[in-house]
């Protein structure tokens, strides 16, 4: 049966987030929760998956807690759930995230078709999927609005910057997508019941013998304040006003 | 389970009454489902903030010292407020445990703590499933059977309806009316933060002691109050109003509420600090008068706050040890009969055991007190203007306190038959 892998990332909900006086970030009482976009993922390789006739499965890496994502992760349609479960996921750049997310994929066996969304909601990086394709040696097509599937040959359309392109590949292979391919629906009382049924494997760190230790570090992280210069222009009629306007603009080399 | 498999209780609602029935019957062994329309447990809740331990000690003994709680209330006060003045009584007790065991009542968060509860039901078995809204009710000959959620029907030997005041469910199976507008108030509040040394200094707390306060004269004549509890970092303060008496009065809850929270008595308590979280929900006003005619029908229980069960004194609001003992009260109702049709009146039985409405019926009389107009208004001003003559000196020969008085109630529009009925009242409510 074909195999069809949704790759998605927990990451801190951003309505939780708060920054503090001193501009240092306070995480203290947040939650967790699948990117947006990787719901528009997993909701893409779910419909792939009823093309293919095949079984549609998810695949997460991050740190212990992630795990309270899997339930979630099925309740939308995945059949079933794979966990990379490393603290190391924290600092992980895109090259390590793509080589464990790899990793597992070499580990399932066969698959079809991986599903990303084109960037996380926290870093939208849009490194894993064109990352990916490296790692497994699989053509990867991005900015996918929407795709057809015929055969083993998947027909993608492609949102550029002014224009759409038609791409077309044999399966297998990554494809990357953008929020607005799909509407993921809220599931329903009995998927998120029988959610917790499904299978979920883990994988340790040391079962994938890969190195998750980033080249790139983050070396500190802190809120900024956007500076406006609050310029209000009041004085005289609206010619003037637009005119000063225009000059304050030009000042600024905005125009 | 398989599709064809039921549950022995669907429960609606993963507040402290459902989260309860769910924790007994998990642990009796029952085939239990939960269902919360919120995210998490407790995402849609919303408290003044007190919860009263023997009603957890009543569900596990030892589970409120593991309890996501915050500070074990030793201060006890009412505070009695009019235009820029105020009185506070403030009684306090170190060790307030009137029994064995821990403090008798702690502050609390509700987000916190309904998760922490909704855990430990998960811990013995229970399954809770969150973000789903229950529709209806499945009714096949006059017998509640199950739950409809969107495309999905579930079935189960009984339901427990256990989502809140104006309960929807309770609604659909024609146990209570829409309720009208004169039996809730309408809650606001919102949660302060501060620096806990802050709090502790401002309260006059020990670590890990904790006030609560009742505030009267603080709702511009109208049928209300405030209160304020103190959390670990932060402060909960709140009004509740009678809707139709604030829409009457035509001025917005949110104004009321910050000429509340600028109230030069007030102010002092919670400045510098920072608005974390803000709220508003209904409060059931009539307790043990404002109970469903029937608690239950075939098939189907209410518990909490859906049933209506809170005591308003006036003093104190209990509420979730209420929910928690009807929650329990359900549980065992169910557990106690082999024949699921005898579960409710069981439940009823069981909440007579834990004094649940033995409770309710005996703080019956605080209604009338509480409704009493004068409370709202006259009377808390005639309370700090006494107190103001008491402590005034300016160099002239003081009135004698008896005409003192009388010329207050005269001011404040008392007549003694007035305040002599009102006391008579008074006096019958306790």
């Amino acid at each position: 049966m074909a195999r069809i892998v949704a790759c998605y990332k927990w990451v801190i909900d951003e309505s939780d987030i708060k920054v503090n006086p001193d501009l240092s970030i306070n995480l203290q009482n947040s939650k967790g929760k699948i990117s947006d976009y990787d719901k528009n993922a997993i909701e893409a390789a779910v419909n792939a998956a009823e093309l293919l006739e095949g079984k549609p499965v998810g695949l997460t890496f991050g740190n212990s807690k992630c795990k309270a994502s899997l339930k979630d992760a099925l309740s939308r349609g995945l059949e079933e759930a794979y966990f990379i479960n490393s603290e190391k996921a924290d600092k992980a750049d895109g090259r390590v995230t793509a080589a464990a997310l790899a990793t597992a994929i070499q580990e399932m066996g066969e698959v079809d078709l991986v599903v990303c969304a084109e960037g996380a909601s926290d870093t939208y990086a849009r490194q894993t999927a064109p990352r990916l394709g490296a790692c497994l040696d699989l053509p990867v097509i991005s900015s996918v609005n929407s795709f057809t599937i015929e055969g083993k040959t998947l027909t993608a359309i492609r949102k550029l910057d002014d224009c759409l392109e038609t791409v077309k590949v044999e399966l297998p292979a990554i494809i990357a997508v953008l929020p607005e391919i799909n509407h993921p629906p809220i599931p329903g009382l009995k998927a998120v019941m029988n959610a917790g049924k499904k299978k979920m494997v883990e994988f340790a760190e040391a079962d994938l013998k890969v190195d998750l230790n980033p080249k790139n570090q983050v070396l500190d992280l802190q809120a900024y304040v956007m500076e406006r210069k609050n310029i209000v222009f009041a004085d005289g009629e609206l010619t003037e006003q637009v005119k000063n306007l225009v000059i304050a603009l030009k000042k600024e080399g905005v125009i | 389970m398989s599709e064809t498999e039921k549950f022995d209780a669907i429960i609606i609602g993963a507040g402290p009454a459902g989260i309860a029935c769910a924790y007994t019957l998990a642990k009796a062994g029952k085939e239990v489902l939960v269902i919360e329309r919120a995210d998490n447990p407790g995402g849609k809740n919303l408290t003044g903030g007190r919860l009263y331990t023997y009603a957890l000690e009543m569900l596990e003994e030892g589970l409120s010292e593991e309890a996501a709680l915050e500070r074990k209330v030793t201060h006890e006060q009412i505070m009695i407020l009019s235009e820029g003045r105020g009185t506070t009584i403030d009684y306090f007790d170190s060790g307030f445990s009137p029994y064995e065991g821990p403090p008798q009542s702690y502050t609390v968060l509700r987000a916190r703590f309904d998760e922490w509860l909704a855990g430990k039901a998960e811990e013995v078995g229970a399954n809770i499933v969150c973000g789903i809204r229950v529709d209806d009710v499945i009714e096949e000959a006059g017998k509640i059977k199950g739950i409809i959620a969107g495309d999905d029907e579930i079935y189960s030997d009984i339901v427990i309806a256990a989502d809140g005041v104006n309960s929807f469910i309770a609604q659909r199976a024609g146990l209570i009316p829409d309720i009208p507008a004169s039996s809730v108030g309408v809650g606001v509040k919102e949660i302060i933060q501060l620096d806990t040394s802050v709090i502790e200094e401002r309260f006059h707390l020990q670590d890990g002691e904790g006030a609560a306060r009742m505030i009267l004269g603080c709702t511009e004549g109208l049928h209300g109050g405030g209160f304020l509890y103190t959390n670990i970092d932060t402060i909960s303060l709140g009004l509740v109003l009678m809707p139709e008496e604030v829409a009457a009065a035509g001025k917005p809850v949110a104004e009321l509420f910050q000429e509340f929270k600028n109230h030069p008595a007030i102010y002092p308590l919670i400045a510098g600090g920072s608005t974390v979280e803000y709220g508003a929900h209904l409060v059931s006003e009539d307790g043990y008068h404002g109970l469903p005619k029937k608690l239950y029908r075939e098939g189907l229980l209410l518990v909490g706050d859906a049933a209506g069960f809170v005591i308003n004194s006036g003093y104190s609001i209990r509420g979730i040890d209420l929910a928690i003992l009807s929650g329990i009260a359900a549980a065992n109702g169910i557990c106690a009969s082999s024949d699921i049709a005898k579960a409710g009146p069981q439940y009823i039985k069981e909440m007579e055991k834990l004094n649940l409405l033995p409770t309710l019926k005996a703080a019956s009389g605080y209604r009338d007190l509480l409704n009493i107009p004068r409370i709202y208004s006259n009377y808390p001003y005639l309370a700090n203007d006494f107190l103001g003559n008491l402590f005034t000196v300016n160099g002239e020969v003081a009135a004698p306190m008896k005409k003192s008085l009388k010329a207050l109630l005269k001011k404040h529009n008392i007549s003694f038959w007035q305040l002599f009925k009102d006391g008579l009242r008074g006096y019958r409510a306790l």
